[in-house]
């Protein structure tokens, strides 16, 4: 009795951690709105160019106002 | 184009593609300023754009579409996301009201 009590107990544990887990997976799903807005530094980055040449947003600093358009899939209407 | 450069500003496009496929994407549709690839998402989780899409029931994260225009200080002047992030006026009009030097 007591051992099926405790069976009972860990299906129900393994279940919650499952339902959490599929929400937390449901929730980061969703999640695809930047918390940075007007006023917030923009985090600085090191990426490769088109011509495999690194671009570092910090070099336009006190330079160039920079426009960063982020878009999905090359080849895409994204 | 001419008028964010004219607003002492630069482009950079950013996707999860390859600098080769970036390349390629850059010489078809003719873009002058320079697409970067953020191959392994970093910056997509760092700026907090990295969406699901779901294709033929799998699931993957490419970038959310969104605009910033970050100033010259390095602050953020505007965000735009998804279908607003589209049309460049607004990041063309942030850019053409910041000092010019």
């Amino acid at each position: 009795m007591l051992r099926k009590g405790l069976s009972i107990a860990l299906a129900l544990a393994a279940l919650t951690v499952g339902f959490i887990t599929t929400v937390a997976a449901q929730q980061n799903a969703k999640v695809s709105h930047t918390t940075l807005k007007a006023g917030d530094m923009a985090p600085d980055f090191t990426l490769l160019d088109n011509h495999w040449k690194q671009v570092h947003l910090s070099d336009y600093r006190g330079k160039k106002n920079v426009v960063l358009a982020f878009y999905v899939l090359a080849f895409t209407e994204g | 184009m001419a008028k964010l450069e004219a607003s002492d500003a630069v482009v950079f496009g950013i996707s999860i593609d390859s600098p080769a496929a970036n390349n390629a994407f850059a010489e078809k549709i003719g873009v002058t300023f320079p697409l970067l690839s953020d191959m392994n998402r970093k910056v997509l989780k760092e700026y907090g754009i990295l969406k699901m899409y779901n294709v033929q029931k799998e699931e993957y994260d490419w970038a959310q579409r969104t605009t910033f225009v970050v100033d010259k200080s390095g602050v953020i002047q505007s965000v735009e996301e998804e279908a607003s992030a589209i049309n460049p006026n607004n990041a063309v009009a942030v850019c053409t009201k910041l000092p010019k030097k």
